[in-house]
């Protein structure tokens, strides 16, 4: 019961970035978004993991977190030599 | 689930929840950096005590190695993107500006001894 609630939370959270994600006037807007939008995917997960005691899942978590920094780096590289801001 | 890791869950989620708002809400590039950049480490940092405490020693273990890999990651990132964008645009609600003026004598250093070409030499 709680742990539904909280991953209706984090989707409704995921929503939100995910307008910002297609409204943002910048490049960089939509980077931090999607990059918010995968902290609570991570969360809904983690939430997954602490309700069934499941530890398969926190293996998706370090890739999923890997994943986010890997693409805002290079992201943010992009936006920086190309100077394309949007 | 325990009573104790129900709370650090919702409080985590909420956490999440204010992030996107701020998001959403507000109105410059850094004001939304700020939100998003500042609150998804914790939020995600207070679920994944939440389930650490549900699951046994060793996910909590693993818990533990992909807060800190977000603790550490998230913040360099969302550096790098408040750099790019200050960079890549001109902001008016930037009243105190100290990155200017540290790549404006970071170029001229390296110009006037001509030796290492910078990035700021680069951009220049």
């Amino acid at each position: 019961m709680i742990a539904d609630i909280a991953v209706a939370v984090f989707l409704l959270a995921g929503v939100l970035a995910g307008i910002r994600l297609v409204r943002g006037p910048d490049l960089a807007d939509r980077v931090i978004s999607l990059d918010a939008a995968l902290v609570a995917l991570m969360g809904a997960i983690a939430i997954r993991v602490a309700e069934t005691g499941d530890t398969l899942y926190i293996g998706i978590l370090v890739v999923i977190a890997i994943v986010a920094f890997t693409a805002t780096v290079v992201l943010s590289r992009f936006v920086e030599t190309t100077g394309r801001s949007s | 689930m325990n009573p104790v890791s129900s709370v650090f869950v919702l409080l985590g989620a909420f956490v999440a929840l204010l992030a996107s708002i701020g998001l959403l809400r507000f109105r410059t590039s850094y004001g939304r950096f700020h939100a998003a950049g500042k609150a998804s480490p914790i939020a995600f940092l207070l679920v994944a005590i939440g389930a650490a405490i549900e699951v046994g020693p060793l996910g909590a273990a693993e818990l533990g190695i992909v807060a800190v890999a977000l603790l550490l990651t998230l913040p360099a990132s969302t550096h790098l993107l408040f750099r790019a964008t200050h960079r890549t645009t001109s902001s008016e609600h930037l009243h105190v500006d100290d990155l200017s003026a540290a790549e404006a004598e970071l170029v001229d250093r390296d110009g006037a001894s001509g030796a290492v070409s910078s990035e700021g030499e680069e951009r220049s």
